[in-house]
């Protein structure tokens, strides 16, 4: 019951509070800009067709940014060989026949980034395994804001 | 193919069976004009015809018209709060009537004054609550492509929908499980909790529509927190008829043919109904030859969203018992729909289209699709002894919802479906639920009060399948009790009170992914099959209720209500714990959520005068735990196979807003009305402190004009109405919203009735989006891809009423 009271002079006061609120109108308003992934930069690695090699390291290089604070970034690699799904870019990549996996590469990476951040680099060395099917893959990266916003770009890759 | 033929057939056969009915007498008009002692007009007074379920047409100047009268006698009864009851024997032959009416005031308060009457303005003025009520005329005019598309037209009231054929209700910027959806009494339940799922109901079987704007809860219990939408049983037929009538829809946009055939009938004491539904649509058009995914520009082809076709089926029967002091009847229901979602993309995944197959035809549904079916059994018995009137509604719903899509291993999944699996290949998600629920309810007339006492219980089994895991699958329970009291205090005074508890139980079965995820640990990688849902029980109550007060004179009413409402968290927000990878989120329950609570204020005001008439709702609400799904900074490896991780928290919310109605009608022939609707929420506590809600709607407004002429010849009840929509921008958004332009659009509906072979015919047309305005809607579950809205849309609707026997004592 006192829970109940306390909550009804709440929504009294609020009420009263948010009038005011609604006359003054100095609020900052919310962030409501989403993170950018450059996946076009020159130091961006990899690009949209780019083509990696079964058995060496490759060094992911992602420049994200945002207008407040980053969050965290994901990286996601997995088989494109059924053609289910596009990228997220204008550049059509030419595709290889479609065929049945058999042992494809599957690879999820997070990647958390400092706090305070507006701009980061994101560096990850990578291994492609010298036994994974080569073919049409896709290279995912998903980059958060610190409110939320989740910009997604999808980048179709090659594995030789 | 062939089912459009059996279509055509059976149209056809029944356009023959009518002609070779029965003559049935002309129709005439009964304009009734009440006035007051001094001359003045008497506006919002119950005018109604004793015994037969009509209601007139109410003008704003003391004018009420019976628009269609077979010859008879009849019994003509006015009442208004404050005045002597009027009564008079009227016989309707062979022409139009008019019929003066003068009441004089109640020398002391008569018992007769609270009187029950079926007229809409006489239920509004007595309801605490901010209350709607539409008649299957209404969505008639006004058809979309589901019964709440058809509703939207309403200021407050709005739809979250997928593609042409399905959507849900918005209150005030509420949804999903927020809206109460009742039909024939008993909660319809379906899967309300995800943007994709529709309602699964026939808006051809919808009669009378009630809606609830407003913190609901101590009517309907949990769920009803934002407003309700009552689907009233269609009205009995009167004793010793037999008819029918039957519907022929049409659109030109997403090519859709529709046909509902009602018949019905009654001897004295028994009654059986019975209606058909049957639609089929292609692929709905936009006005874009060409979409962007993200950046990937997407060709369509002649304008059509591929894959967005569907077809939908309704079977309803009932039977029943009808006397003067019980009344018993059984409804069965099924409602079977199969739609396509759209091809290119699906939530946020791009996908890879083969355009042969999809552009090959626009009306086959290929991968994804979903597939849903609705059963229904529903039993309402009433007892009338006394003072008290005794009801019982019993009811059993099966939905079972499927969703098809081609694997695809995301995440951590095997590349290729293991052979040795149990779940179909091509199905992503499953859910089958039963619920069982009972109203016992009493009603008892004591000098001023008007008593209600009520028990409400529900047991909901839901079981969940495919190869994508959202939510685990549970076992519910709950009861409730309420006390209602409606008190006549004066002639112009209604007080409410209202209190409810209730009480519920949820389990929660564990659930266990069926593929390995690689556990990283101490620098070894283990395969494990990750447990997403452990067994868990969780129990709730809560104590709800309401105050209001109704305050009527000649012009003016007034009300406002106070109350506090609940909900209690549904099983995905408890236990919801895998990846949807149509948003690329990792969905993550909380299983320590407390019940949702909100306590609202609500005010009406009408001023009915001359040829105005004005009126203004606003409200406002504060919840101090509303239940949220909060997109955050981070990304799970393990769990969400490494997308952004959504949490469900509980935050401090503050709503507030209104809609303002106004109509002038200079002649009885002419109206125009402008409605306004505006509203604001913002959270007040937690990560998303200072962002609104997800899916507000941006404030808009209708502009009306009806001409409505009266002395048409053979044609009646003609009308030519324009509205024109203006829907500002909606730039308050949370994470993962998109900020909406605004927009304007132009509907027009034009309709009459006439009176064909002996038999009544009515038509409707709509020219839906009249220019072909390409816009987005920011409630729509594709507002996210950049979906446009459907294009021009030209609706033709055609409803043929049959009469096979009006009434044995007249042969």
């Amino acid at each position: 019951m006192k829970q109940q009271v306390k909550n009804l002079i709440t929504v009294a006061v609020i009420s009263v509070a948010v009038f005011i609120a609604g006359c003054s109108k100095n609020k900052d308003a919310p962030d409501t800009e989403y993170p950018t992934a450059d996946v076009t930069a020159s130091s961006a690695f990899p690009r949209q067709c780019s083509e990696l090699i079964r058995g060496q390291i490759f060094t992911a290089t992602i420049p994200v940014a945002d207008n407040v604070e980053l969050g965290s970034v994901s990286i996601d690699i997995h088989h494109n060989f059924d053609h289910h799904s596009h990228s997220t870019e204008v550049e059509e990549c030419n595709l290889d026949a479609v065929k049945t996996p058999e042992n494809p590469l599957t690879l999820v990476k997070t990647i958390p980034i400092p706090a305070g951040n507006k701009t980061y680099t994101v560096t990850q060395e990578i291994e492609i395994p010298a036994n994974a099917d080569p073919g049409d893959y896709h290279f995912m990266i998903r980059a958060t804001d610190k409110e939320g916003w989740q910009t997604i770009k999808g980048l179709s890759i090659k594995i030789k | 193919m062939s089912r459009t033929l059996i279509i055509i057939r059976v149209v056809l056969g029944m356009l023959f069976t009518c002609a070779l009915v029965q003559a049935n007498a002309q129709l005439h008009q009964l304009i009734v004009t009440v006035t007051d002692d001094n001359g003045k007009p008497v506006p919002g007074a119950g005018v109604w015809l004793e015994k037969y379920e009509i209601t007139p047409a109410a003008g704003s100047n003391g004018v009420y018209v019976f628009k269609e009268l077979a010859p008879g006698d009849y019994r003509l009864r006015v009442a208004l709060a404050g005045h002597k009851p009027f009564s008079k024997k009227v016989t309707v032959t062979d022409h139009d009537m008019s019929l003066p009416v003068i009441l004089h005031p109640a020398v002391h308060v008569l018992q007769e004054v609270i009187i029950q009457s079926n007229t809409t303005a006489h239920r509004k003025k007595e309801e605490q609550l901010n209350l709607e009520i539409i008649k299957s005329d209404f969505i008639q005019r006004n058809l979309g492509g589901s019964l709440m598309q058809s509703l939207e037209r309403l200021p407050g009231i709005k739809t979250i929908g997928i593609g042409s054929g399905q959507s849900k209700p918005l209150i005030r910027g509420l949804g999903f499980n927020r809206v109460a959806v009742i039909d024939r009494g008993i909660k319809h339940v379906g899967q309300q909790w995800g943007a994709d799922h529709g309602l699964e109901i026939d808006q051809f079987a919808a009669e009378e529509v009630e809606i609830i704007k407003g913190a609901a809860s101590f009517i309907y219990g949990s769920d009803a927190i934002a407003g309700a939408i009552s689907i009233k049983p269609p009205a009995l037929p009167a004793a010793h008829t037999f008819g029918g009538d039957i519907h022929l829809t049409g659109k030109t946009n997403n090519a859709l043919y529709g046909t509902s055939l009602n018949m019905y009938g009654r001897t004295q004491k028994w009654i059986g109904t019975a209606r058909v539904t049957l639609q089929d649509y292609s692929d709905y058009r936009v006005p874009t030859d060409r979409l962007y995914i993200y950046d990937y520009p997407v060709d369509l082809h002649r304008r059509y969203l591929r894959n967005t076709a569907g077809k939908e089926a309704g079977l309803h029967v009932s039977t029943g018992y009808v006397s003067n002091i019980f009344r018993s009847v059984f409804y069965i229901s099924n409602t079977y729909s199969k739609s396509g979602f759209f091809a290119n993309a699906h939530g946020l995944e791009p996908r890879r289209v083969d355009t042969a197959i999809h552009d090959r035809s626009s009306r086959d549904i290929v991968m994804p699709y979903q597939r849903v079916n609705h059963f229904k059994l529903i039993t309402r018995s009433s007892v009338r002894l006394n003072r008290h009137v005794a009801e019982l509604e019993a009811g059993y719903q099966n939905n079972f919802r499927q969703e098809y899509n081609r694997y695809v291993n995301h995440g951590f999944m095997p590349a290729i479906y293991p052979g040795n699996m149990t779940i179909p290949i091509d199905l992503e998600r499953a859910f089958n639920k039963n619920v069982y629920s009972l109203n016992i309810n009493d009603r008892l007339a004591l000098n001023q009060h008007d008593l209600r006492f009520g028990i409400n219980g529900e047991i909901q089994n839901n079981a969940v399948n495919g190869w994508s895991f959202l939510v685990p699958s549970f076992d519910q329970k709950s009861i409730g009790a309420f006390l209602y009291d409606k008190i006549a205090v004066n002639d112009s005074t209604l007080l409410h009170g209202a209190i409810r508890y209730d009480y519920s139980h949820i389990r929660i079965h564990s659930y266990a992914d069926w593929f390995p995820s690689p556990l990283e640990q101490d620098g070894k990688t283990i395969p494990i099959h990750i447990v997403r849902a452990g067994n868990l029980q969780r129990n709730f109550n809560s104590i709800t209720g309401s105050v209001g007060v109704n305050y009527n004179l000649y012009h003016i009413e007034l009300k406002a209500n106070a109350g506090k409402s609940y909900r209690v968290p549904v099983a995905k927000e408890l236990g919801a714990n895998g990846v949807n990878y149509h948003y690329f989120s990792y969905e993550r329950g909380n299983t320590a959520l407390k019940p949702e609570e909100s306590y609202q204020l609500d005010a009406t005001a009408v001023l009915n005068k001359n040829k105005w008439r004005i009126q203004l709702s606003p409200f406002f609400n504060y919840f101090p735990n509303y239940i949220y799904l909060n997109p955050t900074a981070g990304h799970d490896y393990l769990y969400g196979a490494g997308n952004q991780v959504f949490e469900y928290t509980q935050s401090r919310v503050v709503r507030y807003g209104g809609e303002l109605q106004v109509k002038y009608q200079p002649w009885e022939s002419v109206s125009a009305e402008v409605c306004g609707e505006y509203l604001y929420a913002e959270q007040l506590s937690g990560n998303k402190k200072g962002y609104t809600l997800p899916f507000s709607p941006p404030s808009s407004l209708l502009l009306n004009l009806t001409f409505e002429p009266v002395h048409t010849g053979p044609f009646h009840r003609t009308y030519f109405s324009v509205d024109y929509r203006i829907t500002a921008a909606q730039h308050h958004i949370v994470p993962p919203e998109k900020k909406t332009a605004g927009y304007a659009v132009m509907n027009i509906q034009a309709g009459s009735r006439l009176n064909i072979q002996k038999q009544q015919v009515q038509l409707s047309l709509q020219v839906q989006n009249a220019f072909n305005t390409k816009y987005m809607n920011h409630t729509s579950f594709y507002r996210l891809i950049g979906l446009p809205e459907q294009g021009r849309n030209l609706v033709l609707s055609v409803k043929i009423f049959l009469n096979f026997l009006k009434n044995k004592q007249e042969i």
